[in-house]
């Protein structure tokens, strides 16, 4: 068995447990940066996290958060150790499959002191238009030019993808062997994966609902969805830069292709912090506390009625026109999945890191074959 | 501002065309602007589109907007209709029904028809200058 040098390890390993640690972080802050109205998913009166029912509630998951994260962490060294560095991504799952459970008890024990989220609607008529994407479509159009010059380079220049690529690995530890990763899969997955960021991208700045229509709340949730889609656009531009970093380096193994992960690392500490600051919804902005409707003095929720939330987090609502709503627990926005544009969305994103994979296989096959 | 009440007994796009209405009526919309367009709005109210589109039918229908494929709607320059004799009692059912319903929770007449004459005053402002 071929093992990658200890310093590789060690730096995906790193980076990886990482960005788990930053989640367990982000779990513990996440019912105190979620909007007021809103507790473990569920729609409460806007006082309610700091009744002691509230206080209880946050304390037990608290506490089943640390266990589940420590008994996470066991499981991440203990694989690691026992069967290699492969191992990383499934110890990082476990930690956020934990998460979930521990979120859904706290929700369950939430769901007794809902209350009914208003049935007021309200709307803009004469919206002025406001730019959300940060330097408009020339900002979006930007990672599509870059990829063209950086694919027309590798074309001119004859590189190709190494035959070992090392930031892939399988479970026992090898670098996976895709002979098939020529400029045309380069090519296909970056241009497959920009075009899923820039459906996000476009859906942030049309298919979004604003859980306000006027005042300085609506201010705060563009400034948040401002935020959002520069985010996105920086992740665009960073997946062309890191796609072609990979091939211009041409040693196999060693650091300067693993460079990518604790960079992705930053990256995601990054985001996290700067969402973290405006809170869900940009309902901590200026350190005011989120008002109820102008309109309606009772608490409005998300406006999204609760029955629609699967599990406390999946949106599934045919009869809403807006693919993209806030997020009940979590920062930023959540498909509705009730929209058949959603799955679409989704098939891309899933569908784009397989194409290396059914192009080695259909090459191996063919080989096979003869 | 455009509100509606999804508890509410009358139906979502009715509600939809009676707010728009009141946006035209008053007019805060000139003839010839663009108004928002279908999709827009259903995001914005949280219904689905064939519910706003509905609505927008029938302001078209009352000659209020022109709907043009991939254009989205255009407020349109409507002439006065001349009211008929059966207009005002058409009219009269549903406000003194309106009003019983005011009194019964408690208002004055007096503050109904303050209130009334307020509401006229805001949505024919050109009516009444």
């Amino acid at each position: 068995m071929i093992h990658p040098p200890i310093y590789i390890q060690v730096t995906i390993a790193g980076a990886i447990g990482g960005v788990a640690m930053l989640n367990a972080a982000l779990l513990w802050f996440m019912p105190r940066l979620t909007r007021p109205d809103l507790y473990f998913a569920v729609t409460v009166s806007p006082g309610f996290r700091d009744e002691a029912e509230g206080k209880s509630i946050l304390r037990g998951y608290r506490i089943e958060l640390m266990i589940a994260s420590g008994l996470a962490l066991a499981a991440f060294v203990a694989g690691v150790a026992l069967l290699g560095i492969g191992f990383v991504p499934v110890g990082f799952w476990v930690q956020v499959l934990a998460g979930f459970v521990v979120f859904y008890r706290a929700r369950g024990r939430t769901l007794p002191y809902a209350m009914p989220p208003t049935m007021i609607r309200e709307a803009e008529v004469q919206e002025k238009h406001n730019r959300v994407i940060p330097g408009g479509r020339i900002a979006a159009a930007g990672p599509f030019v870059l990829l063209a010059i950086c694919a027309t380079y590798l074309g001119i220049h004859g590189i190709e993808t190494p035959a070992r690529l090392s930031n892939h690995w399988i479970i026992n530890g090898q670098p996976a062997d895709f002979q098939s990763h020529t400029l045309l899969i380069y090519l296909l997955t970056t241009s497959g994966t920009l075009i899923s960021l820039t459906l996000v991208l476009y859906g942030l700045a049309r298919w979004v609902r604003p859980v306000y229509a006027s005042g300085p709340e609506r201010a705060r949730e563009l400034k948040f969805r401002r935020t959002t889609a520069a985010i996105v656009l920086v992740a665009e531009y960073y997946v062309v830069l890191q796609a072609s970093w990979v091939l211009f380096v041409r040693s196999n193994d060693g650091l300067l292709r693993v460079i990518t992960f604790p960079l992705a690392f930053v990256f995601v500490l990054v985001v996290l912090v700067v969402l973290a600051r405006l809170g869900q919804g940009g309902s901590r902005l200026q350190g005011l506390k989120q008002k109820s409707s102008a309109v309606s003095a009772t608490p409005v929720g998300d406006r999204t009625p609760d029955r629609y939330w699967k599990l406390g987090v999946f949106y599934f609502n045919p009869d809403d026109s807006a693919i993209f709503v806030e997020k009940r627990f979590g920062l930023g926005y959540s498909l509705n999945f009730g929209r058949p544009i959603t799955w679409f969305i989704l098939a891309l994103t899933l569908m784009t890191p397989l194409i290396p994979v059914v192009a080695h296989l259909s090459r191996f096959l063919a080989r096979f074959g003869a | 501002m455009l509100r509606i009440d999804l508890g509410s007994r009358v139906s979502v796009y009715e509600q939809i065309a009676n707010g728009l209405r009141a946006e035209l009526v008053s007019g805060k919309f000139s003839p010839g602007e663009k108004f928002p367009t279908v999709r827009a709005l259903a995001i914005n109210l949280g219904v689905h589109h064939n519910t706003v589109a509905e609505a927008y039918r029938q302001l078209a229908n009352e000659g209020w907007l022109e709907l043009r494929r991939h254009h989205g709607a255009i407020v349109r320059e409507r002439d006065k209709p001349a009211a008929g004799p059966d207009t005002m009692e058409r009219f009269k059912r549903p406000l003194e029904e309106l009003i019983a319903k005011g009194l019964a929770d408690g208002l004055t007449p007096q503050l109904l028809a303050g209130e009334m004459i307020e509401a006229a005053r805001r949505l024919g402002g050109k009516i009444f200058p």
